[in-house]
């Protein structure tokens, strides 16, 4: 007895010492077989066709059918024109089987049309405004023009591939007897009659059901992939399809798998790889020096994508950019979807900014944040209890360093029934909030999607009795394994649905919480232990009578609008905030993402930045990486380094799994703890860059965090960065991300073909670089290597609070950079922090320009927010001399200040103007 | 004119802040102690330097929210310096430093409020605060006291302790030496009768051989005869079928006639009685006889009887200190087996065995085998040849028993040593808890913490004990270098490192555990209290110093 325990403590070590995830538990493309045929389409190409005489055209788009040449199966096709150079190209079976899936809820809104002009010639031509569409009829092809520069081609390769769904062959009698698929059956007896289609048969294994490991997927509705190329003729590089471990730029999938899209609980994850992890984005961009372009692939379902480019990898890419020769076939991507239809927006540019603008009006933004989440967040699995909670605060006191926000993992709750508490760990979880709340803190718990199936639970109860969970194609509901054994899911596709879930976290329900305490949506791709890929399988029917093939990828999306309604609801007056592990196009409308279960070494430090680049670019500004690392026991050096990296990336969060070490800062020796302090203290001072940040991606739609050829497009060396990271427009980031090193190089890009750079001012010296390219920057253990722009203003609040809700009518200091021309300019948002007044202009929105010595503001709509904050001083850099001393004009009246020399840059003392008032501030020579 | 206008619409925040404000009887400006208020006095000029001589500035800059000093001197009363630091004066209570952040968040701090604006509404309660820290500190101060008392006997007890284990250290010391001496002695008498005994056995050896040979068979003991045959006979048929068979004889090399190393089924069957099998009857009368010449030639014949000394040897050891450790072990685990215990009873015997094995070799507890009864049937000596081998004997269990005695005492010398290797308290004062054990229930676990020996966790709904940890050492800090216990190597945690354990310790009146929690994975900390802990003298010195700095 005692021996087998021991064997089994043996093998159990051996299991999981073994680093990182098993990639033998999730599908590659050939253990996939609609991936399996729909790349074959690669060797063979199809023959689609424009079906003469069949296009209408109507003021905002045309319609055609197109026709497959091989097997003769007629499809629609519909190009819409959107404003903001955006065309919209839908594709499906003139007259299916049964419906396919159409995406729901990911796009914001109905897209605004935009008027079309069409010329019809040999091809044709569809213009509207700077874009135009060119459609060829046979082969079928569209080219996508943004003025006049070719920009995008849809199935260029002709590597359109549409499974259209068809009758199962019948089987040879004595099988067919066996075989006994009563449903199967029925739905072939129902489309007896349906419209006669050729149907050939693909005559290959997986087609009608497929196996994995143990898992058996019924596929009862057979082959229904679609698969489209586009290539991007003006782009040097693509980018974009979070989520992935891997570069910001992407690679080349000849010779390996395409990238994955399939919302997936990854263990230990591993990186520089093109697995599928939690979320899905399918939305690509492709850059180069002129144009870039992106495609959003609006697909729920299981998602390949295969990238062509011509080299395989950057050095070689860099080595052709610089002989600027191309002449072979552009970049182009290939989407390869299990089920649903084709449904593309090509977004035309010309700009990255653009572009990213372009998704953005589609997929929508994260609303404004509360303030407070844009600070620090300190959390583990688990806070043991009241008093461990309580007394973590505390020691966040003790050592005065700030800390918005405690976490509670799974343990908090009942046995895992979430929306109640362990009532012996957590007798009193009002008492122990309002010890948070009283220091500006706040408390986040997490709500899992699985149901534990307890019958004396009263969530299980609802959901059984009203048929609320995710059926079995048998129409039972669905038993998994989670967090509490055995578990249901709640099928959030239905409204009804959607809005009892929504209903249970007001606080007439959850009266455990209030008002401050917000939402951790965690497993929701959905993880299911003991379901293939640790997902849900297949054939689950959704609401709808959709399949979970069909609507995967949005499980947590939906997951997301149940809990953004509930917290909504519960009050009004509070903006959500929401951490989701999955998300699709569009749930960054709801929350905030990380980048899931990673592990505590370098490289998932460095990675931290690729992805969340990435994450950025397709919607997700709102982004962060477990500091520390979810696995592992980090050491001291990797720690401090990670909170520096944490402390420039949107969303700033200490995690750590429930075997670690405990990591809180004051655990560590002196000097690391002051190495954190410090950059928790960073952080904090920025906050005002931050929280304007995110109101501009609001208003605007562009990232909060940017990759450099964001701003710097010519600049094909720093195309591919992904160590380094722009926020807005204004700091340059280039946290140090490996081991013991003193200096780091640091990539200056340029704003021209020439090498000319900005001017960047160091922001703890103000010593400027002048010059683009590579700078190798000495970095001790305290520095963070980040740079203010010339030319940009920055917002910050230097002094030192407990939690930023306790900031709010602190003096804010303004850093003016200024450029070549000793010209600077930015802005800065402030409002309650809290409650949404800011839509009905209770804000003040300001923007600071600096010229000819002269600091002069500038409101943006009227100032309506009663502010008691004020200007405690103005920081300039890159002032030839040192004036003494400065004039303050307010309302015609004048008043000298101080002026003194500090660093690099002189401080202006003491303007103490209140923030909405009206100023202009004169440096005297 | 100028000048008024500019402030109202400029500065109305700093109104509250400015330097003037009054703090008791000594005008000094807002966050400054008594202590300090000398330090802030403008020049004569109306100037101030910065307490670091970094800057000189108006004094008018003292508290006017903006930072001027790089050692945050100029703003004691804001938020503005984040190296300063502001001064609750909390008359009626203690007076505390706390670092500007927390100078005008909202968030009363100082209990006299100070910290705070006006309109933040902050209450003073520093003099609820005051008394109810004074009641605090005389009821700790006369816990503290009563303590000591209980301490000291402790203290007395553990001296005495300390003392009885010199002076058996010294008495074992003499002992061993003895008991050596006679070892060699013993030993000595042990050789010269084993070399009497070798002779005389040998001489009986060779006479009885030369008897053997006429009337080996027809002088046996039938009876003893038909014992050894059925051992024998149970020994070759190895397939229980209640006959030995051909095969079964053909695997004992003894059988090998002709030592041409294979037994064949020829040679075999002539011990068979050229049968192929035969039952246990005719294997005693007829194989037996065939087969036993030639296993007394590959056995030998003699071996010296030991089992006697053996059995003499318990009752004597029941005296010696010790021993009773594993003495109860067999008793009650018998006593558990006789009346069928419930299982939880069953586990903690198994518990119990856990715990031994890992320390002590098997003591072989109540073993019966059934060779004993074989052993007894030596060969009947003549009775000088018997004399000398009970001498032989005699002196054999003689030199035993001195050899056990020395490493009984080598065993009692090592507990003693370890005792005093273990650091009991600069008084002794915890010398009386080692061999104690404390428990501690709650939700799901049994904690067991025994002083300077081991801590341990037992689910309460059965389940093996999980060792947290032994003894290490006194981990506190500094002064209070007792008031922290560590007990490492506990058990492996799966995936994860060996347990351990971490003991707080504080003053009390009855020994107990207070609370157990597992911040990290396999890290466990218990609080404890215990009389040993009060230490009225420090105590008394801590708050005093305490009230001085104040």
């Amino acid at each position: 007895m005692r021996l087998t325990l021991f064997v089994c403590l043996i093998i159990g070590a051996l299991i999981n010492y073994a680093a990182g995830v098993d990639p033998t538990n999730f599908k590659t493309c050939e253990q996939s077989s609609f991936c399996r045929r729909s790349r074959k389409v690669q060797s063979s190409g199809s023959k689609y066709a424009l079906i003469r005489g069949t296009l209408n055209t109507y003021t905002d788009s045309v319609t055609a059918d197109l026709i497959n040449k091989e097997n003769h199966h007629q499809f629609t096709m519909k190009l819409e024109a959107l404003v903001g150079s955006t065309f919209r190209l839908q594709i499906d079976e003139k007259q299916p089987l049964r419906p396919r899936y159409r995406v729901e809820h990911a796009l914001k809104g109905k897209p605004e049309t935009a008027q079309i002009r069409v010329l019809e010639s040999d091809e044709l031509t569809i213009t509207s405004g700077s874009a135009k569409a060119v459609i060829q009829g046979d082969p079928f092809r569209i080219d996508f023009y943004e003025n006049d520069v070719h920009v995008v081609s849809v199935n260029a390769k002709n590597w359109l591939y549409f499974e259209h769904l068809r009758q199962k062959a019948q089987a040879p009698a004595g099988e067919a007897a066996d075989g006994g698929d009563g449903a199967q059956q029925e739905q072939q007896e129902q489309n007896s009659d349906a419209v006669q289609s050729p149907s050939e048969p693909i005559d290959e294994p997986g087609t009608w059901e497929e196996n994995f490991k143990s898992h058996h997927d019924t596929k009862p509705y057979g082959p229904q992939a679609v698969a489209l190329d586009f290539s991007f003729p003006a782009a040097e590089m693509l980018f974009g399809i979070p989520e992935h471990a891997d570069s910001f730029a992407l690679k080349s999938t000849s010779g390996t798998d395409p990238y994955r899209l399939y919302n997936l609980d990854v263990f230990e994850y591993i990186v520089d790889s093109k697995m599928a992890l939690y979320g899905s984005v399918p939305v690509l961009y492709g850059h180069g020096p002129q144009r870039t372009a992106g495609v959003y692939w609006q697909n729920a379902a299981e998602t390949w994508v295969d990238i062509y480019t011509t080299e395989t990898n950057v050095v070689s890419s860099l080595v052709n950019f610089v002989s600027g020769s191309r002449k072979s076939t552009p970049p182009a991507a290939h989407f390869i979807s299990e089920s649903g239809i084709v449904d593309a927006f090509i977004m035309l540019g010309p700009k990255p900014i653009d572009v990213f603008k372009q998704y953005a009006a589609l997929t929508g933004t994260h609303e404004l944040p509360q303030l407070f989440s844009l600070g620090y967040h300190q959390s583990r699995w688990n806070y043991n209890d009241e008093r461990d909670v309580t007394s973590v605060s505390a020691k966040f006191d003790e050592y005065n360093m700030p800390m918005d926000t405690m976490w509670l993992d799974i343990e908090y709750t009942d046995g895992k029934r979430y929306f109640t508490w362990d009532k012996f760990k957590f007798p009193e979880p009002l008492t122990m909030i309002k010890n948070l709340t009283e220091l500006g803190r706040h408390l986040v718990v997490i709500i899992d999607p699985h149901i534990k199936r307890d019958n004396a639970y009263f969530f299980h109860q609802d959901c059984t009795e009203n048929g609320y969970y995710v059926k079995t194609r048998e129409g039972n509901d669905y038993e998994g394994w989670c967090w509490p054994g055995s578990a249901s899911y709640p099928d959030f596709f239905n409204p009804v649905v959607r809005d009892y879930y929504a209903s249970q976290y007001h606080l007439s329900k959850f009266k455990t919480v209030t008002e401050d305490v917000m939402i951790w949506n965690d497993m929701n791709e959905p993880s299911v232990f003991n379901g293939p890929e640790i997902t849900a399988p297949k054939d689950l029917v959704h609401y709808g009578n959709w399949e979970h093939r069909d609507v995967h990828n949005l499980y947590g999306h939906m997951h997301l609008m149940g809990t953004f309604a509930g917290l909504q609801q519960r009050d009004p007056n509070q903006r959500p905030f929401i951490l989701s592990r999955a998300h699709f196009a569009g749930s960054q409308r709801y929350s905030a993402i990380w980048t899931g279960d990673n592990m505590a070494d370098w490289t998932h430090l460095q990675h931290s930045t690729k992805m969340c680049l990435t994450e950025a670019v397709a919607g997700f500004s709102f982004c962060g990486a477990d500091v520390g690392g979810f696995f592992g026991n980090p050491d001291a050096e990797l720690l401090e380094r990670w909170y520096q990296t944490g402390a420039f990336l949107p969303f700033f969060r200490a995690h750590a799994h429930i075997d670690t070490k405990r990591r809180e800062p004051w655990l560590f020796p002196e000097r690391t703890r002051q190495i954190i302090k410090s950059a928790l203290l960073k952080r904090y001072s920025y906050l005002p860059l931050w929280y304007t940040s995110f109101y501009e991606l609001e208003q605007t739609g562009e990232p909060v965090i940017r990759p450099l050829l964001t701003h710097y497009p010519l600049d094909k060396e720093a195309f591919a960065i992904d160590n380094q990271l722009l926020v807005q427009q204004r700091l340059l980031v280039r946290p140090v991300m490996q081991q013991g090193v003193s200096k780091v190089d640091v990539y200056f890009p340029a704003i021209d073909d020439k090498k000319n750079g900005d001017y960047w001012y160091d922001v703890d010296t103000y010593q400027r670089q002048e010059r683009a390219g590579y700078e190798s920057i000495p970095v001790d253990e305290n520095k963070i290597p980040v740079w203010q722009r010339g030319g940009s203003i920055v917002p910050r609040k230097e002094r030192q609070r407990r939690s930023s809700k306790l900031m709010l009518n602190d003096p804010y200091t303004l850093v003016i950079c200024l450029d070549r021309q000793g010209k600077a300019a930015g802005t800065l948002f402030l409002d309650d922090e809290k409650s949404y007044a800011y839509r009905d202009g209770k804000h003040i929105y300001v923007s600071y320009e600096f010229a000819d010595n002269q600091l002069t503001n500038r409101f943006i709509g009227k100032p309506q927010y009663k502010s008691e904050a004020w200007i405690e001083r103005i920081i300039i850099a890159g002032l030839g001399h040192v004036p003494t001393p400065a004039t303050i004009t307010v309302n015609g009246i004048s008043q000298q200040l101080e002026v003194e020399q500090r660093n690099g840059a002189i401080v202006v003392r003491k303007p103490a103007v209140k923030m909405d008032v009206d100023f202009a501030l004169k440096l005297n020579n | 004119m100028r000048e008024t206008n500019l402030e109202l619409i400029l500065l109305a925040i700093l109104t509250y802040t400015l330097n003037a404000v009054q703090c008791g009887e000594v005008p000094r400006p807002r966050g400054v102690s008594l202590a300090k208020a000398a330090l802030y006095q403008p020049q004569a000029d109306g100037k101030w330097s910065c307490l670091d001589g970094s800057k000189t500035i108006p004094f008018t800059q003292v508290n006017d929210d903006y930072c001027d000093c790089a050692d945050g001197s100029d703003e004691p009363g804001t938020s503005a310096c984040p190296l300063a630091q502001f001064h609750c004066t909390n008359k009626g209570h203690q007076p505390v430093e706390i670092p500007s952040s927390l100078v005008q968040d909202g968030i009363c701090d100082c209990c006299d409020g100070s910290d705070e604006l006006p309109a933040v509404g902050c209450a003073n309660t520093c003099i609820e605060l005051g008394a109810a820290a004074a009641i605090k500190r005389r009821n700790e101060a006369e816990l503290h006291k009563r303590g000591a008392e209980k301490r000291q006997e402790m203290i007395s007890r553990g001296k005495q302790m300390k003392a009885d284990r010199a002076a058996r250290r010294s008495e074992l010391n003499a002992r061993i030496k003895e008991q050596e001496s006679l070892k060699v002695e013993k030993e000595q008498l042990k050789q010269n009768a084993e070399a009497l005994e070798t002779e005389a056995v040998e001489a009986f050896k060779e006479q009885q051989r030369e008897l053997d040979a006429e009337t080996a068979q027809a002088e046996q003991e039938p009876q003893q005869m038909r014992v050894e045959a059925s051992l024998s006979f149970v020994r070759y048929d190895t397939n229980k079928d209640g006959f030995v068979e051909v095969t079964e004889l053909m695997v004992d090399m003894n059988l090998d006639r002709d030592r041409n190393g294979v037994v064949t089924v020829e040679e075999a069957r002539y011990f068979l009685d050229e049968r192929d099998r035969m039952d246990l009857d005719a294997f005693v009368t007829l194989a037996w006889p065939r087969i036993k010449p030639l296993k007394m030639l590959a056995d030998g014949l003699f071996q010296p009887p030991k089992a006697p000394a053996e059995e003499e040897e318990l009752p004597q050891a029941a005296d010696v200190e010790g021993a009773e450790l594993h003495n109860p072990e067999p008793s009650e685990e018998q006593a558990d087996m006789e009346t069928g215990a419930a299982g939880e009873e069953e586990d903690d015997g198994e518990d119990d065995e856990d715990q031994y094995d890992d320390e002590e070799p098997d003591v072989g507890v109540g073993e019966a085998t059934p060779e004993v009864e074989t052993t007894t049937a030596a060969p009947a000596y003549d009775p000088e040849t018997q004399r000398l081998i009970e001498q032989a004997n005699e002196a054999r269990n003689a030199y035993e028993e001195v050899a056990r005695q020395i490493r009984e005492i080598e065993h009692e010398v090592k507990e003693i040593d370890e005792q005093e290797g273990k650091d009991y308290g600069p008084h002794e004062e915890w010398a009386v808890m080692d061999g104690e054990c404390y428990t501690y229930e709650d939700r799901e676990y049994v904690y067991t913490l025994c002083p300077f020996d081991r801590v341990s966790q037992k689910p309460r709904n059965g389940g093996a004990e999980t060792t947290l940890g032994r003894w290490d050492q006194w981990i506190g800090e500094g002064a209070s270098k007792y008031s922290r216990q560590k007990y490492t190597q506990g058990a492996a945690c799966w995936n994860g490192p060996q347990r351990s354990a971490i003991i707080n310790i504080k003053c009390a009146m009855e020994p107990r555990i207070t609370a157990v929690s597992e911040p990290n994975r396999c890290e466990y900390y218990y609080e404890f209290e215990t009389p040993a802990a009060c230490d009225s003298d420090a105590y008394t010195a801590s708050a005093q110093s305490m009230h001085d700095e104040l």
